[in-house]
């Protein structure tokens, strides 16, 4: 399905922007007087190194470039040095306190000048360890914020992807003809830049729109509308390729390494601004949310080209969904959720899908399981994306602090979510396949509503 | 060339207008733009026409550039190539013409009507936007900058449905009055931008530019224009109308206390109407326009004032245009809802949207005419503020259909409320 060519550049290229030097998401005391920090992630080292088998199986099968062991020994180093910090800092402490009480109890001169020279010298101690630990520090957190989510068990090791679900088959001996000969219907210029017409234009907006109210209906979500622009610091913390979306260039940009990011509302890190150092109370769990709005994601370019089409344009109308959830297995559940929506809604236009697990080499660092709904484009000769539902467990909302108070304690919630409906696609395909998109069916669409409310005010009329 | 019917739409405009002093500073700033495309050279206007020009240069409160055109036309006479093309530059700088009943206007929007559809309850009791969205959990502006940048939002629940409500109602209403829906693009090159008359470069640039070099819309017009630029339509095919969803994306910022909340923002979902049309029609099609944007409101159930506007109001390309301020009974002010614009063949020229006439096959310029059916956000505000209930929000009858059938818009517990930690120690 993937050529291995293309995700290796992926991987490639996600390792390249993961390795700055400087992250918005962990600032060393050093640095936070040049650049603000927003944001203090929960840093879980013992949780993490707990399971080391895990965690190295998940780093082999995503096929990245992380020595584990490297990792491992800067953060033995780093815990030495903090160790050795701790211990000056309570010794500095303990001389505090002791001067306090001498002064108090009226010590000798001599007593209160030893102590005052011991307290300056550990003072001086202090500063140079913290010194030498800033860039210690550095290097063993930014390799810890590269580590991986671990695995989910039902996601793919090997290369190939598994197959959850299918709806009827690609006819192979239809004469395929790419959607771009459909000039009435769209006017493609370039991968940014495209034009819809006619039905096609009305599908854009309909099929949006019902399949969000489909989910605010059936299953139960709330709509949101999101803002489009995202700041590096949750695309760390989300670690999503920073090449994934176009870089905003802003005039007055205070703080120079948080830039900001055109992802569109309808992206799953547009969530992530409202979750934030969000501690909510467990009555509204599982919550559940749902957008319509723009993606402008560039992920899948290369991937669908080499040839320019609808199918590797940047922009289109998008549904998005977040769950959060304070439990692993509701987080599970919450995943089948969506993907039981999204089938009853794919069914219904009745166009060639199935519904596959992502081997893991095509995860991005934060996902433990990727499920991707995928429609058959026939100009391709093979299935596309048009939406995929991640479980991304409580990795990222450690990194945000998205958090439910349990009795004392804090628990970091568990996350799914991600598009359900790329439209641009899915209409590439549906032409293709031959569709009227006038003629097919959606479930969601108001209009069935209305009329039969209509009918029912006019029966009532029919007694004034 | 100068500012683009976009550019009018983004003036600021309150109440009060006493922020005359900073819409000139922007209209300055986009007088400055660049032409992306050379137009045909222009003839060089006779004295008299010169005279006519300045009048109207001055009217419209515009940089003052006759001075040099008149020494350039001296230089030109002397055989000067170099002085021709400065000159074809500071003629194609030149605001559009201004429609004869505007001249008497002076520097005031003249009130053409005024409409009530609703009756508020005493000014007391009346609470502004963001106080209603947020007591009722459908709305959050705060601690967002660091995150997902200044002046961000997030709508929830009925809010949220209320955003997608109305964009069907637009597009029911404006459909249903012959206008074709597009789907169009939001990153844009920067020459179709500048072609909109919207400068790009610059201390205050109202465009977000890309890595990679590419701009952020600031309004569908500025696609739909892209689209339509160089072609040569038949007049059969006249007038074509047009309309777009889109999100609209503006670098300004304001901290004037009028404009706070979501009143003006960086980002926004906008239905524009859009027609390219002969010179015959031009006029009779902005009446439509306007005949449009009256009813959407006027069904919408708010009260609202219709204004002429006068020349110094018009930016460069707008011939004549009509304003619609909601009256937003929270913030005890009006705020612009609405506008649409008459730009006769001001765009077209520049952009190359022609047309055959069908009597004798000749080319023309056509005329372009661009409005607003709904801009959500002041539009959010207009319908709270008018339709508040002590704690509950109204729906709008038209607006029921496309909520389900929904009356009334309640707080929602299942939201969370924003509560905050600074951070969680391991």
């Amino acid at each position: 399905m993937f050529s291995l060519r293309n995700v290796f550049k992926k991987g490639l290229s996600a390792w390249k922007t993961c390795s700055r030097n400087i992250s918005a998401l962990y600032i060393t005391g050093d640095k936070a007087n040049e650049n603000y920090v927003t944001l203090q992630p929960y840093l879980d080292f013992k949780g993490t190194f707990s399971d080391r088998q895990s965690l190295e199986q998940s780093i082999a099968s995503r096929g990245l470039d992380i020595g584990l062991e490297s990792v491992l020994s800067k953060y033995q180093k780093y815990e030495m040095h903090h160790a050795q910090l701790a211990k000056v800092a309570e010794e500095r402490e303990v001389v505090t306190k002791r001067l306090k009480e001498l002064t108090k109890a009226g010590g000798s001169a001599e007593q209160l000048d030893d102590l005052k020279e011991r307290g300056k010298s550990l003072r001086n101690d202090l500063k140079t360890l913290k010194q030498k630990l800033y860039p210690i520090e550095d290097d063993f957190i930014h390799d810890y914020l590269h580590l991986p989510n671990n695995l989910h068990l039902q996601c793919p090791t090997g290369g190939q992807e598994k197959l959850l679900y299918r709806h009827g088959l690609p006819k192979s001996e239809r004469e395929s003809f790419s959607h771009l000969s459909r000039h009435d219907l769209i006017h493609f210029v370039d991968n940014n830049r495209y034009y819809m017409m006619d039905q096609a234009a009305h599908f854009d907006v309909n099929a949006m729109q019902s399949l969000a109210r489909y989910f605010v209906k059936q299953g139960d979500f709330i709509q949101t509308a999101n803002p489009d622009f995202v700041r590096c610091v949750l695309l760390e913390a989300n670690a999503t390729p920073l090449t994934d979306y176009h870089l905003v260039q802003e005039e007055h940009l205070q703080n120079k390494i948080n830039t900001a990011y055109l992802t569109g509302g309808a992206a799953f890190e547009s969530y992530l601004g409202a979750m934030t150092k969000l501690c909510v109370y467990p009555s509204v769990l599982p919550l559940r949310y749902i957008c319509c709005g723009r993606s402008y994601n560039r992920a899948e370019t290369d991937l669908n080209g080499p040839i320019p089409s609808l199918y590797t344009a940047t922009q289109t109308n998008a549904v998005q969904s977040f769950v959060a959830t304070q439990r692993a297995d509701e987080a599970e559940c919450e995943q089948e959720h969506i993907l039981n929506l999204a089938i009853d809604f794919y069914k219904t236009l009745d166009i060639p899908f199935r519904i596959v697990y992502a081997p893991a080499k095509q995860l991005t660092p934060a996902e433990s399981l990727r499920a991707v709904i995928e429609v058959y484009a026939p100009s391709l000769q093979r299935y596309v994306c048009v939406g995929r539902i991640s479980n991304y467990g409580d990795f990222v909302s450690k990194r945000i602090l998205f958090s439910t108070r349990r009795e004392k304690h804090y628990d970091f919630l568990h996350l799914v979510g991600g598009p359900v409906l790329y439209t641009s696609r899915l209409i590439a395909a549906l032409l293709e396949h031959g569709f009227h998109l006038e003629d097919c069916k959606m479930l969601g669409t108001a209009s069935a509503k209305t009329t039969q409310q209509q009918d029912l005010q006019q029966f009532k009329d029919l007694f004034k | 060339m100068s500012q683009g019917g976009a550019l009018i739409k983004m003036k600021l405009l309150t109440n009060s207008r006493l922020l005359r002093p900073l819409l000139l500073l922007r209209r300055q700033r986009s007088h400055d733009a660049k032409a992306a495309q050379a137009p045909k050279p222009r003839p060089v206007p006779t004295s008299a026409q010169l005279d006519e020009l300045e009048r109207n240069v001055i009217a419209r409160h515009h940089r003052n550039n006759l001075p040099l055109i008149r020494s350039l036309i001296q230089g030109v006479k002397a055989g000067d190539q170099d002085q021709l093309r400065q000159l074809q530059v500071e003629l194609e700088q030149l605001p559009n013409a201004t429609h004869p009943r505007l001249q008497d206007y002076g520097e005031q929007p003249r009130e053409l009507a005024q409409y009530v559809h609703r009756q508020l309850p005493p000014q007391s009791s009346l609470k502004e936007f963001s106080e209603l969205a947020r007591a009722l959990n459908l709305y959050r502006m705060d601690h967002l900058g660091n995150y997902t940048g200044h002046k961000s939002y997030y709508l929830t629940g009925q809010l949220a449905t209320l955003e997608q409500a109305i964009i069907q109602y637009a597009l029911q209403a404006v459909t249903g009055q012959g206008f074709k829906l597009i789907s169009v693009p939001d990153i844009l090159p920067r020459e179709v931008i500048e072609s909109c008359g919207m400068r790009t470069d610059g201390e205050r640039t109202q465009v977000y530019k890309l890595d990679n070099g590419e701009c952020l819309s600031g309004t569908s017009e500025m696609a739909l224009a892209g689209f339509f630029a160089n072609k040569v339509l038949q007049e059969e095919q006249l007038p074509l109308k047009v309309t777009a969803v889109s999100r609209c994306y503006r670098a300004e910022t304001s901290g004037l206390q009028e404009e706070k909340g979501i009143y003006r923002v960086h980002q926004f979902t906008k239905v524009e109407m859009f027609a390219i049309c002969t010179e015959e029609q031009s006029e009779a099609e902005l009446e439509e326009f306007k005949n449009i944007e009256v009813d959407l409101f006027r069904r919408l159930g708010l009260n609202f004032r219709l204004l002429d506007m006068p020349p110094c109001e018009l930016g460069a390309p707008a011939y004549q245009k009509y304003d619609i301020e909601a009256w937003m009974p929270g913030r005890q002010m009006w705020g612009e809802i609405s506008s649409c614009s008459n730009c006769t063949d001001y765009q077209a020229r520049r952009l190359g949207i022609k047309y055959r006439r069908s009597s004798d096959g000749q080319i023309l310029h056509a005329h372009t005419i661009n409005g607003t059916a709904t801009a959500i956000p002041r539009l959010l505000i207009a319908l709270l503020e008018s339709y508040q209930r002590g704690d509950a929000i109204e729906i709008p009858d038209v607006l029921r259909p496309f909520m389900d059938g929904q009356e009334l818009i309640t707080r929602n517990k299942r939201i969370p409320e924003t509560k905050l930690v600074k951070f969680i120690k391991v």
